[in-house]
């Protein structure tokens, strides 16, 4: 094992003194699982991330990569952890060519500066530009032409998030409903890949078959292969009309039924989702003026030309009053952006209160959403588990936070995860536990249940990675 | 394993009925719809997933070449065996596996042609998206290795972006499933690995292709200009507009007039090109997006902007666009068509130094292309009974790729590598990015038996 003295040394001479941190005040803020690393260091660029994992080779230490944290609990804890490799100076965006539809950033641009980048002269942004929350470090883009457009990507924890953790964890959101997911909406990337050789593939184009796809193998591959260092991506124009529609139901029949009704058609929503009481109480923190939400609450984001939202609003407040809708709010564009900013932060708003939380990641084909759903709220209430549900309704995915308090909670939400995981590979789905207390991760099935192409995964880990590296450990069936 | 054992291990696995050996046979699988030929050692025709895990293990016991074909129509030697070996024609494994509307999905096999599947589909209301101009005889198994694209890409996106899992057979006949009808299942993506693939790393012998429901509705218009400049520049601020239509093609003089003589269209034979440009979705508001790209057509010099009145008028544009490629046979007897893409904004500047390096080559050129993601298509013309015309195609063909990749661009946007562009694929790759991705092929086929020589260049050969 490499002395600590010359490992910071020989650090420092890539990265330079300043961006080699080993104090434990600072090492230990990047802890994973409570594993603290030796070392963390902040790359300034590509070359030097290749500089750094070259010497790792050399030295045997393991590394796991780190954008803005916001997914760094996903997965297994590394069987062993040396450096943690920051990407938080790696935040310029190399290439916005607006007239081409297409951004190429580092992986440590803020997704909000993305967005704030993007934004027409007059502040007219895809985000609240009024609310985005920035401390000084970060490098808030101020310069910006008469763009408006908009990276069509809705992560979970968009204020915290990084576009390389985003491109690495495979976030998506509400809104993926419409502009489909990061794995369609990128178009090159460069990574230093475990040997430390500056990989690049794909490039500009929206079409662009030559070679493999790398691309797509990158896309949530959670730091098992390699860093992510640059990637570009597909811009759309902004919707020249934004709404959200809210509707709240005191029986889930009801609620699904109105969803049910709005799939029937050949509207296009941006986003139809459904959340229980307690989703929509840390979302509005704040009450909407005249709306009471129900059981359940149905937002609906409408993204596109006005008379086309104007259809939308009007046909769905028609199916809803049908449905036995409660309530009904309609959120203009002002609210719209901040509604589903804090949609986004549902997690992080859970976590403030309930950090020994379980936060699940439920996927199904879609036709089963009701019955997973009905299932999940059996289950949870059978075992008395507070908790949050969140689905994206029209996608087949169903966030759930456990919000469990005590140790005597925690065998009651372990033998429920259990159950629902039985539930979603029954319907040919699968879960994933995105965040868990640590000394619980053991009992959960972190990446839910490994599938016959396994035995091809292991080969892409062995043969890319045979040192392991790369996050070892940490990643589907401990890869 | 000499031939005729061969020939006798594959008819015990698929019947002697399904297996070609014959000089006749191996002549006809000897080529496709690219300029090169080589013939295979077999050709076999399996029914089932089990039948093709048997070939393979076969394959991979006794060290035997092996590549899919579907209707051999793709444009880069993918599917000519150059080593020999077998070839598995999944012509006889086309059927429907299952349809489920309720989950948008559609599970088939790769023999099944893409234009019968999405017939079938319509009839229900649902669309498959990915529409290549080859639609008519291509597969979906051969769209699945290519990754193959089509006017409609522009929005919808390419094969790729509408496979969302598969059952795959790994080189030592193993069975695996990718992907699923959830998409997100955890772990790698390996559904989007093996798209695009051209058979180097596995067969599939089950797609799960995604659906759409059917637009509400569509507004089809042509417009044409005096110039090639004009009808570029159109393309480019239509998107910078905010207007992302279904699709946005572009032919030029001489693809109209072929396809006149052959589908009257109506297409003016004196103007510079015509633009086919789509619009689909919901009704509202889609006459004010119309009128917007009509202005911006206005703005850039267009002689007449016209509106498909009914679906019948549709059809024939659509007709006109997808016959193209066969009209050219009428000008020369053979096309070799490029497949650069560039960015966008870079479209009129890389046509006009596409159209000097024909010049420069002495060689007719047609236009015909997805100009809204800027994939070019530019069909070389020549006679390849001649061996100095074919010799300075090849040359011509290599420098507009490289046109492309120092525009920004890349060499292949739909057709693929293959054989084709083996060399041309340092203009876009360094020699670790291809170390790399022999590394990804060494993971899947170690003994490089799955369609070999094509896609990657050897190590020896990159170094030029």
């Amino acid at each position: 094992m490499a002395d600590p003295a010359q490992m910071t040394d020989e650090l420092a001479a890539i990265v330079g003194q300043d961006f080699v941190k080993t104090d434990p005040t600072e090492t230990t803020q990047f802890s994973i699982d409570g594993i603290v690393p030796k070392a963390v260091v902040y790359p300034k660029n590509t070359r030097q991330v290749s500089e750094v994992v070259k010497y790792a080779n050399s030295k045997n230490l393991a590394i796991v990569p780190w954008g803005g944290g916001s997914k760094i609990t996903m997965g297994h804890p590394p069987t062993r952890l040396d450096l943690v490799v920051c990407t938080r100076r790696m935040n310029h965006m190399k290439d916005v060519d607006v007239s081409n539809l297409t951004v190429t950033v580092e992986a440590g641009v803020k997704f909000l500066d993305i967005q704030a980048r993007l934004a027409t002269e007059d502040d007219r942004c895809y985000l609240p530009l009024e609310d985005l929350i920035t401390d000084g470090n970060e490098m808030i883009c101020s310069d910006r032409s008469h763009s408006g457009c908009f990276l069509p990507i809705d992560p979970p924890c968009p204020t915290r998030a990084t576009i390389g953790g985003i491109i690495a964890a495979d976030s998506s959101g509400p809104r993926r409903l419409l502009y489909t997911l990061p794995r369609d909406l990128i178009l090159g990337i460069r990574f230093v890949a475990a040997d430390g050789e500056i990989i690049g593939s794909g490039g500009k184009t929206v079409k662009n078959v030559s070679g493999y796809d790398i691309s797509k193998l990158m896309v949530g591959s959670a730091g098992s292969l390699g860093i992510l260092c640059e990637m570009t991506l597909r811009l759309l124009p902004l919707p020249e009309a934004m709404e959200t529609l809210l509707f709240s139901f005191d029986a889930f029949a009801d609620a699904s039924g109105f969803i049910d009704r709005i799939f029937d058609t050949q509207l296009l929503p941006a986003a139809v989702e459904i959340m229980n009481r307690n989703a929509f109480g840390k979302i509005m923190r704040g009450a909407v003026s005249g709306f009471q939400a129900g059981a359940f609450v149905v937002p609906v984001a409408l993204e596109a030309f006005q008379e086309a939202v104007d259809r939308m609003r009007n046909e769905m407040k028609k199916m809803a009053a049908e449905s036995n809708a409660t309530a009904e709010a309609v959120l203009p564009e002002t609210e719209h952006r901040p509604f589903w900013l804090a949609v986004g932060d549902l997690n992080p708003s859970v976590a403030e209160n309930h950090p020994g939380r379980i936060t699940a990641r439920l996927n199904y084909p879609v036709a089963a959403w009701k019955e997973i759903i009905e299932y999940a709220e059996a289950a949870l209430e059978e075992g008395g588990i507070d908790h949050t549900l969140l689905a994206h309704a029209g996608s087949g995915v169903c966030l759930i936070n456990l919000m469990i308090t005590g140790n005597g909670d925690r065998d009651q939400a372990a033998d429920a995860v259990s159950k629902l995981l039985k539930r979603c590979l029954k319907s040919h789905g699968n879960l994933v536990i995105e965040q868990a207390p640590v000394e619980m991760k053991q009992k959960l099935p972190i990446w839910g249940e490994a599938g016959s192409d396994l035995v091809v995964m292991k080969r892409i880990k062995q043969t890319l990675d045979p040192r392991n590296v790369m996050s070892p450990g940490r990643y589907v069936a401990g890869l | 394993m000499d031939r005729q054992t061969l020939v006798q291990r594959l008819g015990e696995i698929v019947g002697a009925e399904h297996v070609l050996s014959s000089d006749m046979d191996l002549e006809l699988y000897s080529y496709d719809s690219s300029l090169e030929k080589a013939r295979p050692d077999v050709v076999v025709m399996p029914d089932t997933t089990e039948e093709v895990s048997k070939i393979m293990a076969l394959a991979h016991a006794g060290k035997i070449p092996i590549l899919g074909r579907g209707s051999g129509t793709n444009l880069t030697g993918g599917t000519i065996p150059i080593k020999g070996g077998i070839v598995v024609h999944f012509s006889r494994m086309n059927r429907i596996v299952e349809v489920d509307f309720p989950n948008r999905t559609v599970t088939v096999e790769p023999g099944i042609i893409t234009l019968d599947l999405q017939t079938e589909m319509l009839k229900d209301g649902f669309v498959y998206a990915p529409d290549p101009a080859s639609q008519k005889v291509s597969t979906i198994g051969g769209n699945f290795g290519e990754d193959s694209g089509g006017p409609h890409c522009l929005k919808y996106g390419t094969t790729s972006n509408h496979i969302i899992g598969a059952e795959v057979v790994l080189n030592d006949g193993t069975v695996v499933q990718t992907g699923g009808k959830s998409q997100d299942k955890p772990g790698y993506d390996l559904t989007g690995l093996l798209v695009g693939s051209e058979g180097t790393l596995a067969l599939a012998t089950k797609m799960i292709l995604k659906l759409i429901k059917s637009p509400e509705a569509f507004k089809t218009m042509t417009a044409i200009f005096e110039t090639i400049e004009d009808g570029a520049n159109t393309v480019s601020e239509i998107i910078s507009e905010g207007i992302i239509p279904a699709t946005l093609e572009m032919m030029d003089n001489i693809v109209m007039k072929a396809v006149e003589k052959t589908i009257k269209v109506g297409y003016p034979l004196d103007a510079a090109c015509v633009l086919i440009i789509e619009l689909d979705g919901m009704p509202d508001g889609m006459d004010k997006k119309a009128e917007m790209i009509m202005e911006i057509c206005r703005r850039n010099n267009v002689r007449e902007v016209k509106l498909a009145k009914d679906n019948a008028e549709r059809a024939i544009l659509w007709a006109g666009r997808k016959g193209a490629f066969g009209s050219v046979g009428q000008v020369r007897p053979s096309y070799l068509c490029c497949d650069g893409t560039v960015p966008r904004t870079k479209l009129p500047e890389v046509l006009a130094k596409v159209i000097a390096a024909g010049k420069e080559w002495n060689l007719p050129i047609g236009n015909v292309f997805h100009a809204g993601d800027g994939n070019l298509h530019p069909l070389i013309m020549f006679d390849e009974r001649d061996p100095d015309e074919l010799h300075r195609v090849h040359k011509l063909s290599s420098a507009i790729l490289k046109i492309c990749a120092d525009a920004g661009g890349t060499i292949s946007g739909e057709h693929g590598v293959g054989l084709e562009k083996l060399k041309e694929i340092h203009f876009v790759f360094s020699e670790a990015d291809l170390e790399y991705q022999r590394n990804i092929k060494q993971a899947f086929d170690p003994e490089s038996l799955l369609n070999p020589g094509k896609m990657i260049p050897e190590a020896e050969e990159a170094v030029q």
